[in-house]
């Protein structure tokens, strides 16, 4: 895979610090999962924060923090090796995407229940981790060939993550694996620019928003 | 002992050579070694705490998260890899976890090597297999070449792991700038890396 498009520095940051939204979180894992060169990124930002920890002072301890030195080797058994990564109770070699976006999918990419939104445009929200009310959304977008979305630029942040096909936009072509990483002052009109229809997977931490008139008209099926 | 912010110090408090923790680590995930980890335990625990405090928990959350944190570090050491990453970087990354799934209920996506559908690294040639004691000098090097209003974002990110929005708030500057000195920061680290080769 040839990925031209990467992460950029600030969300991945959000990322590595843990406060970046849940929905932001997936489409950056996911791209992780196929990009040898924003991981190293993410190794340099934790050996950063690691420096940034052993540099800190030191807190004073508790007798009983002290005791923990301890009783943590005398009580607790060490996890046996393979336990770790393995512990995984589902399999999703058959969903055809990486695993942290295949643990939000209930079916393979090819059985996705397609809702349509438009001529040539469809979507499926994907469930959201936890229950309780949070921002931004994350969904599937399927788009046709040839086919020209609303131009719209964002209240917030929004990625991108190509999974099948390509689109053209003013910042280039996105193949899969590509990610788009938009700011809210950015407006973009994507086409899809080959045979074959373009999946990609969409999250925002705030709605879109659609600049022209007839766009504006789509705002409610898209924006919310 | 009390620090400017008001947290409670150990003037005490050891400070060992990051190759010092990472051979005791080593010998945790190893032989269960309990004096290792003792000396682990001495020089993280209270910093560990110093760090959580910082990131704005009061002191018995964040002794929590310490404890939580070292339980682990002595459960999982086996999966430590000093050819991969610092005991230091480890241990953060532990900590972080920790510290996440307490705030949210869910746990925060990450890639898995072992997924199917994982693109693993290109093998490393000679060049690249640098030592990680070279590693960390570079980047901290590197990180001493930032000027202070990139450096500022960069501590307040990791070290009291604020949002982008919090740091805007904090320093009063738009949200843009605090993104884009994020983004100058680590253009400049890596160009330093490269020359620092």
């Amino acid at each position: 895979m040839n990925i031209r498009h990467h992460i950029g520095d600030d969300t991945l940051m959000a990322y590595v610090n843990g406060t970046l939204e849940d929905a932001l979180s997936v489409v950056v894992a996911t791209h992780l999962a196929i990009c040898p060169k924003c991981r190293r990124s993410v190794s340099l930002m934790e050996d950063m924060a690691g420096l940034l920890l052993m540099e800190t002072e030191a807190a004073a301890l508790s007798a009983t923090e002290e005791a923990m030195a301890d009783m943590i080797p005398n009580r607790a058994h060490p996890e046996p090796h393979a336990q770790d990564r393995s512990s995984r109770t589902q399999d999703y070699s058959n969903t055809g995407v990486p695993m942290p976006l295949a643990e939000r999918m209930p079916t393979s990419l090819d059985d996705i229940p397609w809702r349509t939104l438009g001529p040539g445009v469809s979507h499926y929200p994907l469930p959201r981790a936890s229950a309780q009310k949070v921002k931004g959304t994350l969904r599937l977008l399927k788009i046709a060939p040839g086919k020209v979305m609303p131009e719209h630029g964002h209240s917030g942040r929004e990625l991108t993550l190509v999974l099948r096909g390509s689109y053209i936009d003013d910042f280039g072509r996105f193949q899969a694996g590509d990610i788009a990483d938009l700011d809210s002052d950015i407006l973009h009109q994507p086409v899809a620019d080959t045979a074959e229809d373009c999946i990609c997977l969409i999250a925002t931490d705030a709605p879109l928003k659609f600049s022209g008139f007839f766009s504006r008209l789509l705002q409610p099926v898209f924006g919310f | 002992m009390t620090s400017p912010d008001g947290i409670r110090q150990d003037r005490t408090g050891t400070r060992a050579l990051p190759e010092e923790l990472d051979k005791d680590l080593t010998a945790v995930g190893l032989d269960q070694d309990p004096s290792a980890f003792r000396r682990l335990f001495a020089n993280l625990a209270p910093r560990l705490k110093y760090f959580m405090i910082k990131g704005g928990m009061i002191e018995s959350a964040a002794e929590d998260v310490m404890q939580d944190t070292m339980l682990k570090v002595w459960r999982k050491a086996a999966l430590f890899d000093s050819s991969k990453a610092s005991a230091s970087t480890w241990v953060y990354t532990i900590a972080r976890n920790v510290k996440i799934d307490r705030l949210r209920k869910e746990h925060r996506p990450e890639p898995d090597p072992e997924d199917p559908c994982f693109v693993p690294d290109d093998p490393e040639t000679g060049e690249q297999a640098v030592s990680r004691k070279q590693d960390r000098e570079r980047i901290q090097k590197a990180m001493a070449m930032l000027p202070p209003e990139q450096m500022t974002i960069i501590k307040l990110s990791f070290f009291e792991e604020k949002s982008h929005g919090e740091i805007a708030e904090m320093l009063d500057i738009p949200l843009g700038t605090v993104k884009s000195r994020i983004r100058l920061a680590f253009r400049k680290i890596r160009t330093e890396l490269e020359g620092l080769k």
